[in-house]
C-alpha cells in the first residue's frame, strides 16, 4: 500500500489481467471471509445490449450446428473462447410485442397485457430467481448495473434489467462510479461507531414504519399497492442492516480501484463495469450481477456516426449504416471476449477461475431491426454445467425462458417453470 | 378481490358511469369479416384445423386479455409474412393493407380498453421535480436530485403514479438528500443576512495572467535556446562547415530554418536535444511555436485599446473565458452575477452572445444560460445572471463567447481562422469587469431556514426547544396531514440520542428532522379514503392537487387559507397561480413531456455541419417552446396559435438564428411576421422540427408520426415487430424520398406508412436543425455529391393533397378539434396522475366545448378540468 498508485494507472491499464491480481497481493480481501465461504460459490451474469445486432452477419450459419461451426464476423473476436461460449438460436418471447424494448421483458418473458386494469405488467426476471437462493449469503442479493438514458439504448422501461417478484422495476447503479462507491468506498469508521450508526439506522426505520403505518390505515386496502413498495424497500434496508451487523468486524471490501472519473464513456466504460463485476465476485460481495449496457456512448467512442436506433435500421441505410452496424457488433464481442479472460485468469481460492463456477448470458429481446424473434444469446462460463463449445439451432420460436430455466437448474435453483417456459433446453445439459 | 375491494370499485365505477357512457370492448370492424373468412378461416376451422389451430371461432369483440393476445398473435403472423402461407390464395394489397390497419387500431383500443385503470387516483409519490420543488419551499434551498432514479421513461408523464416507484436505495437517498439539504439551509441561516460580493475588475487579472503566463513560457522555452545555440557553436566549427552548409542548402531548411536543429547529430560535437528535456528536434520546434505565437499574441494584446480598463474574450487563444469563484465559505443559495461588458463595432452580430455555465473540461462548459451583448465599448451594458450556487456543484462561474461546446471544435474556428488568414482570430466583445453578490434575498431563503429555529425562550428546556421544532417542521413538512404523536416521539428520541452521545444541538436536530424528509407524510400525495366511498376532496387537499398541478409544489398560505369551495375564489386563486413564476415549472414539466422534447437530447447534432446549433442554441430553441406556451397561457390566447399564427415568441438569440430582424435582447417576447414566414406555430420552430432528424438528417418518418400524435390526435400503432425487411433496396443509390416510398409496397408497412409519410415528406422543407431549405444534399460514401430538389406535396391518407408545406400547415389548422382533444387528454392525465381512462371521455369532451366557446382559449381547459367532478373528488 506504500507505493501510491494513481487512478491513471488503474484507468489506463484498465484489464483486470493486470491490475486484478496486482490488487489480491496488495490486500484485496474477501469479504465474507467471516462466513466460511462455500468452495466454489455460483454465479449469475446477465449482459443486455438493447438494440439488437446485425442479422446478417452476427449469426452463424443455420447449416453449420454444434462444435462444428464458423464463427462468424460479428462474433470474431471471441474465437479464442469458441470452445467455451454457446450460441443459441430460434429464442423468442412469445408476449414480447414492444420493438423497441430490447430488456424489459428479457429475462422475464412476462405478456404486458396480462393485469386487467393494467397497461403495463411485469413479473420476476430469471437473475432475480436466482438473487433468491444465492443471495442469502452475501452483501448483496444482487447487483444491477445500467446506464444513463436507458430508454435510448433500446433496453426499454425498467430501471435495470432485474424485476422483482411483484412484477415491479428494480433499480440499478447506472455509471461506475456510482457502482464503485456503493462497493468499495472506503470505511474508515471504527468499530464501535459503526455498530452504533446501524442501531440509529434501526431508530430511523422504526420511526419511518410508524409513519408509513399512519398513512396506510388511512387508505383503503385497493390504494396501498404504491405503499407497500415502501414498506419493501424498509425491510430490504433492515435485511442489509442485518447482513451490516453480521460482517460488521470484517473490513469493507478494500481495492485499490480508485475512484473512476466521472467521464468516462464508451468501452472504457464497459470495461470498468466489467472489472467491478470481476472486484465483486472476487470479494464476493455478491454472485448475480446484471448489466444494461450502453451503446450511444459505444457508438461515439469507435467513431460511428449513428445513434442506435438509427442504425439498427441499417437496411434502409445510404451506404455505411449496415458497416457501422457490424463494427458495433464486433466491438462488442471484443470486450466481452475481454471479460471472459478475465474471468478465466482471476483465480478462486481453490485454484479453478471465476469462469469455471459463474454463467453467463449475453444477449437482447430484439434481435435486429424491429425483428423480436431469434433473440441473439450467447452463453458461456462453467457455473450450470452447460454445454459449451456449440452453435444450437433450436426450433423455431423456442421460449428463450427455456434457456433461463437450464441456467437456473444448471446452478441448482429450484425453480419449475419461469416466465412462459415449457421445460429446459435438453440441448444445453451436458 | 376481496368483497370490499369489489364494492368500491363498482360503486365508484356507477358513480363515475353516470356521468358518462359503459366502456365497450373493443371490436373488429364487421367490415372484416370477409377477408379473415377467405384468408384465416378458410384452413383454420374446425374440420381442416391447418397447424392444430381454429380461428372460425374467434369472436371479434376483444373483451378479455387472452382474447386480445390471439388476435395479437394473428396480426404478428401476417406482419410476419407467414401467413397467408406462399401456397395459399393471396389477398390484393389494398385488402390486406385495410385488415392489418383494422387490427392493429382495434388492437390499440382493446389495450387501453382492458388496461383502464377505471379512473382511479392513487397514492402516488413526489416525482424528481416536485421533490426538489417541495425542499426549496420548505427550506429556502436548492439542491442536486440527479442521484434519484429518473422518472421519465414509461411512456407516461412523470405525475402518473404506478409509473413511480420506490426502492430501498430509494429510500436511503432521500435520507441522505435531506440531510444535505438540511446541513444547506443550517449553512444559509448561520451566514445570515449580510450580502456577500467579489468585485473583479478584469484588466488586472488580464496582466497578471498574460504576464504570468509569458514568464512561464519563458523559462519553457529557455532550454531550446541553450540547445540550439550549443548546436550553432557546434556547426561554425572547422570541421563541421563543410556539412554545416549542406544541410543549410536543404530544401526543407531553406523554406523552414528551424529545421537546421533536425540534422544535430550529423554535426560532430553538437548536443543531443535529449539532454535538454526534449524527446527530439520537432518538439522543441513545437515548444519554441508555441512560445513565439503566444508572446506575439500578448504583444499584441497589450497594444488592443481599452485593456487598461477591461479585456477581450477570445476563443481558444489569449484569454478564452473569464471566471469568478464563490469562496469556500459562502453559503449555498441564489447569486447574481453581473457581468459589465461591450459587443465591438465591425465585429460579425452572431459574435455578440455570450453563455455562462460551470467549466468542465478544457473547451467544455456546464451551460446554464445564454445572453446577447448590445452595449458598446463608449456605453458598455451591464448583465445581471441568477445563478445558484450549491454545495455540491462547482463554485466557479464562468462566461465566454457562445460557440460549439468542445475543444475540438473552438480549436478548430481559431487555427483555421488563423490558418487562412495569417492572424489570429479577432475578439469580438470586449469586458470591464465581473462580479459575484448574494445570496439574493427575494424568496426570503433566510427566512425560510430561519422558521427552523424557534426562539427558545428562558422557561423551555432544551429537549422542550427542540421538541418544539421537530414537530412544528414536520407539520409543515407533512403539508397539512398531522404526524402522529408517535412519530414526533420517535424523532424526539432520535434527537435525544444524539445528544447524549455527544452530538451538537444542532447536528442531533439536523439527524431527526432528516427523518421526516424520508416518512410517507413527506414523500407521498395521499389523500385518505374509506372502502367504497369517493367523497369530495377537503379544501387542504384541493389545495394541494392544484399546487402540485400547477407549480409542482406544495400551497403557499394563500391558497391553503382560500375558500375554493366559491367558484369565484377558486377562478382567481388559478389566476393568481399561473401569473406567479412558479407557474414555470407546469409550462416545462407538462410541455415537455406532453410534446415529447426529451427526443432532442438523444443524439448528438453534427457540430460540422451545423456550427450555429450549440448548446446555448438548443437550449433557446426548447425554450421558445416553453415561452410560447407561456405567452398564450398568461395571456389566454388560443390553442390553435400553436398550429398556425402570425407571430412567434423569440429572443435575440433565436432571431439570429431564424433570420429574423429587428428583435435583440434577451427576453422572449413576441414578434409580428412576415405573410410568408414558415414560422409561427409548433411546426416553424426548430426544437420540433429538429426533434424529427437523427442530428444530421430529417427523418420524415418521425416528423409525420409526431404530427399525427401530437397534432391529429390519431396516433399509429406502436411499429409492429418482425416485419420482414425489403432487402432488395440493399445498396441502390435512391433519394431519401425514394427510400422511404419504397416502404409502401408491403401492406405491413403500407397500413401505418400511408398516413405518416406523407406528412413527413410536406415538412421536408426543414433541414436537421429546422431550418429553410429547398434542396437535400446526399454524400455519397464513395465521395461525390447529389444535390435533391426538395418536393412537398402530397395528400393526406383519404384526406386533401397539399402543394407545399403552407397548404399542409393549414390543412392541419383546420383539424384544431383533433389537436383540442388531445391537449385535453394529456391534461387530464398530467393533472389527475394517472393515464386518460375512458371514463374521462364526457371530460374530455366538456373541456373542448367549454374552450371552444372562446376560441380554444388556453386557461378555459384547465379551468373546465379543475372544476370537474373528477379534479375535486378522491
Amino acid at each position: 500500500m506504500n507505493t501510491p498508485l494513481n487512478r491513471r494507472r488503474f484507468l489506463r491499464s484498465s484489464t483486470a489481467l493486470i491490475a486484478l491480481p496486482f490488487l489480491e497481493s496488495l490486500g484485496f480481501r474477501r469479504f465474507a471471509s467471516a462466513a466460511p465461504m462455500v468452495a466454489r460459490p455460483k454465479r449469475l451474469i446477465f449482459l443486455a445490449f438493447g438494440w439488437g445486432v446485425t442479422r446478417e452477419t452476427w449469426f452463424p450459419d443455420v447449416k453449420q450446428t454444434s462444435a462444428d461451426y464458423e464463427i462468424p464476423q460479428g462474433l470474431a473476436p471471441l474465437a479464442r473462447h469458441k470452445k467455451d461460449i454457446t450460441i443459441v438460436q430460434n429464442t423468442s418471447n412469445k408476449f414480447s410485442n414492444e420493438a423497441h424494448w430490447g430488456s424489459t421483458f428479457w429475462l422475464t418473458g412476462a405478456n404486458r397485457y396480462a393485469e386487467p386494469g393494467q397497461s403495463f405488467h411485469n413479473s420476476i426476471s430469471a437473475d432475480q430467481v436466482a438473487a433468491r437462493q444465492l443471495g442469502r449469503e452475501t452483501r448483496f442479493a444482487s447487483l444491477q448495473l445500467g446506464t444513463p438514458d436507458a430508454k435510448e439504448q433500446g433496453h426499454g422501461p425498467g430501471l435495470s434489467l432485474a424485476w422483482d417478484e411483484r412484477g415491479k422495476p428494480l433499480a440499478g447503479y447506472d455509471t461506475p462510479i456510482m457502482t464503485f462507491h456503493r462497493l468499495f468506498s472506503a470505511e474508515n469508521t471504527p468499530l464501535a461507531q459503526r455498530q452504533r450508526m446501524i442501531e440509529e439506522k434501526r431508530s430511523v426505520l422504526d420511526a419511518l414504519s410508524k409513519d408509513l403505518n399512519r398513512v396506510k390505515r388511512s387508505l383503503s386496502k385497493d390504494d396501498t399497492d404504491k405503499l407497500d413498495e415502501y414498506a419493501q424497500s424498509i425491510r430490504d434496508i433492515e435485511m442489509r442492516l442485518g447482513k451490516d451487523e453480521q460482517w460488521l468486524a470484517m473490513p469493507k471490501p478494500k481495492t485499490l480501484l480508485h475512484e473512476p472519473k466521472a467521464e468516462l464513456a464508451g468501452r472504457d466504460e464497459i470495461n470498468l463495469m466489467y472489472d467491478l463485476m470481476i472486484a465483486a465476485m472476487q470479494t464476493d460481495t455478491t454472485r448475480v450481477m446484471s448489466y444494461r449496457q450502453p451503446v450511444n456512448t459505444l457508438l461515439k467512442d469507435i467513431g460511428v456516426p449513428y445513434t442506435g436506433h438509427d442504425l439498427s435500421h441499417y437496411e434502409r441505410s445510404q451506404g455505411d449504416r449496415m458497416e457501422f452496424s457490424q463494427k458495433r457488433d464486433e466491438a462488442q464481442s471484443k470486450l466481452l471476449a475481454g471479460f471472459l479472460d478475465k474471468l478465466k485468469a482471476t483465480k478462486e481460492a481453490d485454484g479453478t477461475s471465476l469462469f469455471d463456477n459463474a454463467v453467463l448470458a449475453f444477449g437482447s429481446n430484439i434481435s435486429s431491426v424491429h425483428f423480436l424473434n431469434n433473440c441473439p444469446t450467447v452463453l458461456a462460463g462453467g457455473g450450470a454445467g452447460i454445454k459449451l463449445g456449440q452453435h444450437l439451432v433450436l426450433s423455431k420460436d423456442t421460449p428463450l425462458c427455456n434457456v433461463w430455466l437450464t441456467l437456473l437448474n444448471g446452478l441448482g435453483v429450484k425453480a419449475e417453470r419461469h416466465g412462459d417456459s415449457t421445460g429446459v433446453v435438453k440441448e444445453l445439459i451436458a | 378481490m376481496t368483497l370490499t375491494v369489489l364494492t368500491t370499485v363498482l360503486s365508484f365505477s356507477v358513480l363515475t358511469l353516470a356521468a358518462g357512457a359503459a366502456v365497450p370492448p373493443a371490436k373488429l370492424d364487421e367490415k372484416q369479416r370477409t377477408f379473415f373468412k377467405d384468408y384465416c378461416v378458410e384452413c383454420h376451422n374446425a374440420e381442416k384445423l391447418k397447424g392444430k389451430l381454429r380461428l372460425d371461432d374467434i369472436p371479434f369483440a376483444l373483451e378479455t386479455v387472452e382474447r386480445a393476445d390471439r388476435w395479437q398473435k394473428i396480426l404478428n403472423q401476417i406482419n410476419s409474412g407467414e401467413m397467408p402461407p406462399e401456397d395459399a390464395k393471396q389477398p390484393d394489397t389494398k385488402a390486406k393493407t385495410d385488415f392489418l390497419e383494422a387490427l392493429s387500431q382495434t388492437l390499440v383500443t382493446a389495450r387501453r380498453t382492458l388496461g383502464d385503470s377505471g379512473g382511479k387516483i392513487v397514492v402516488r409519490r413526489l416525482n424528481r421535480r416536485e421533490y426538489r420543488n417541495t425542499i426549496r419551499d420548505l427550506l429556502g434551498v436548492d439542491i442536486d436530485v440527479s442521484d434519484l432514479p429518473p422518472d421519465s421513461g414509461n411512456g407516461t408523464f412523470d405525475t402518473v403514479g404506478s409509473s413511480l416507484f420506490m426502492s430501498s436505495d430509494q429510500v436511503e437517498q432521500y435520507l441522505a438528500l435531506g440531510r444535505r439539504a438540511l446541513d444547506d439551509a443550517f449553512t444559509l441561516h448561520a451566514a445570515g443576512t449580510r450580502p456577500l460580493k467579489i468585485h473583479t475588475e478584469l484588466e488586472k487579472v488580464a496582466e497578471v495572467q498574460l504576464r504570468g503566463g509569458l514568464d512561464y513560457l519563458t523559462k519553457k522555452i529557455e532550454p531550446y535556446h541553450q540547445w540550439t545555440a550549443a548546436v550553432d557553436a557546434a556547426s561554425t566549427k572547422p570541421e563541421n562547415s563543410a556539412k554545416a552548409a549542406e544541410i543549410h542548402a536543404l530544401d526543407e531548411v531553406s523554406k523552414e530554418p528551424q529545421r537546421f536543429y533536425r540534422h544535430w547529430a550529423d554535426l560532430k560535437g553538437a548536443p543531443s536535444p535529449v539532454n535538454f528535456g526534449f524527446k527530439d528536434p520537432a518538439e522543441g520546434e513545437g515548444v519554441k511555436q508555441y512560445f513565439d505565437e503566444s508572446s506575439a499574441n500578448v504583444a499584441k494584446y497589450f497594444a488592443l485599446p481599452h485593456v487598461d480598463t477591461g479585456s477581450y474574450l477570445f476563443v481558444f487563444i489569449v484569454r478564452p473565458q473569464e471566471s469568478v469563484v464563490a469562496p469556500k465559505d459562502w453559503p449555498p443559495g441564489q447569486y447574481t452575477l453581473r457581468v459589465r461588458m461591450a459587443a465591438l463595432e465591425d465585429t460579425p452580430a452572431e459574435r455578440h452572445f455570450i453563455e455562462v455555465g460551470h467549466p468542465t473540461q478544457p473547451g467544455a462548459f456546464d451551460i446554464f444560460s445564454a445572453h446577447q451583448i448590445t452595449g458598446s465599448i463608449e456605453q458598455p451594458q451591464t448583465i445581471e445572471i441568477p445563478v445558484t450556487l450549491t454545495s455540491t456543484g462547482s463554485r466557479t462561474f464562468a462566461i465566454r463567447e457562445k460557440r460549439q461546446n468542445s475543444r475540438e471544435q473552438e480549436v478548430a474556428i481559431a487555427v483555421l481562422y488563423r490558418n487562412k488568414h495569417k492572424t489570429w482570430y479577432p475578439p469580438a466583445m470586449w469586458i470591464d469587469w465581473m462580479e459575484l453578490e448574494g445570496p439574493r434575498n427575494e424568496d426570503a431563503p433566510q427566512s425560510k431556514a430561519a422558521e427552523l429555529f424557534l426562539e427558545k425562550s428562558a422557561d423551555l428546556s432544551e429537549h422542550d426547544h427542540g421538541r418544539q421544532i421537530i414537530e412544528r417542521f414536520v407539520t409543515r413538512a407533512f403539508r397539512g396531514s398531522k404526524p402522529e404523536d408517535r412519530f414526533i416521539e420517535s424523532l424526539e428520541q432520535i434527537f435525544d440520542h444524539r445528544r447524549s452521545e455527544g452530538g451538537t444541538f444542532e447536528s442531533a436536530l439536523k439527524e431527526a428532522l432528516s427523518v421526516a424528509l424520508a416518512a410517507p407524510g413527506f414523500l407521498y400525495l395521499s389523500e385518505p379514503t374509506q372502502p367504497g366511498k369517493p367523497r369530495k376532496l377537503t379544501n387542504a387537499e384541493l389545495a394541494t392537487r392544484l399546487s402540485y398541478f400547477l407549480w409542482s409544489a406544495p400551497h403557499d398560505a394563500q391558497l391553503r387559507n382560500a375558500d375554493l369551495t366559491q367558484p369565484d375564489v377558486l377562478v382567481r386563486e388559478v389566476d393568481r397561480m399561473i401569473a406567479s413564476p412558479k407557474s414555470r415549472e407546469f409550462v416545462a414539466g407538462f410541455v415537455h413531456q406532453w410534446l415529447g422534447l426529451d427526443r432532442l437530447d438523444f443524439f448528438q447534432f453534427n457540430k460540422q455541419m451545423f456550427p450555429q446549433f450549440d448548446d446555448s442554441a438548443k437550449m433557446a430553441v426548447r425554450h421558445e417552446v416553453f415561452e410560447t406556451f407561456s405567452h398564450l397561457l398568461s395571456t389566454n390566447g388560443s390553442l390553435t396559435r400553436l398550429l398556425k399564427t402570425d407571430q412567434v415568441v423569440i429572443n435575440g438569440l433565436l432571431a439570429n438564428l431564424y433570420g429574423i430582424e429587428g428583435v435583440t435582447g434577451d427576453a422572449f417576447r413576441p414578434v409580428s411576421l412576415p405573410a410568408n414566414s414558415p414560422r409561427g406555430g409548433l411546426l416553424g420552430m426548430a426544437a420540433i422540427m429538429a426533434m424529427g432528424s437523427n442530428g444530421e438528417r430529417t427523418s420524415p418518418i418521425e416528423r409525420g408520426a409526431w404530427v399525427l400524435r401530437k397534432l391529429l390526435h390519431d396516433p399509429p400503432p406502436p411499429a409492429p415487430p418482425n416485419v420482414p425487411q425489403l432487402s432488395r433496396l440493399a445498396d441502390k443509390p435512391l433519394s431519401p424520398r425514394e427510400r422511404i416510398l419504397a416502404h409502401q409496397e408491403e401492406p405491413q408497412c403500407l397500413q401505418c406508412h400511408r398516413k405518416i409519410d406523407p406528412i413527413g415528406f410536406g415538412l421536408e422543407n426543414f433541414n436537421a436543425i429546422g431550418l429553410w431549405r429547398t434542396t437535400e444534399r446526399y454524400t455519397k460514401a464513395s465521395g461525390g455529391r447529389k444535390d435533391w430538389p426538395i418536393d412537398p406535396s402530397g395528400a393526406f391518407h383519404k384526406g386533401p393533397v397539399f402543394r407545399d408545406y403552407f397548404e399542409l400547415r393549414d390543412h392541419l389548422a383546420a383539424k384544431a378539434d383533433q389537436f383540442a382533444r388531445g391537449f385535453s387528454e394529456a391534461l387530464i392525465e398530467y393533472a389527475l396522475g394517472r393515464p386518460f381512462s375512458f371514463r374521462d371521455e364526457p371530460l374530455a369532451t366538456e373541456m373542448v366545448r367549454r374552450a371552444s366557446e372562446k376560441d380554444l382559449a388556453v386557461r378555459e381547459y384547465i379551468l373546465a378540468l379543475i372544476t370537474s367532478r373528477e379534479f375535486q373528488s378522491k
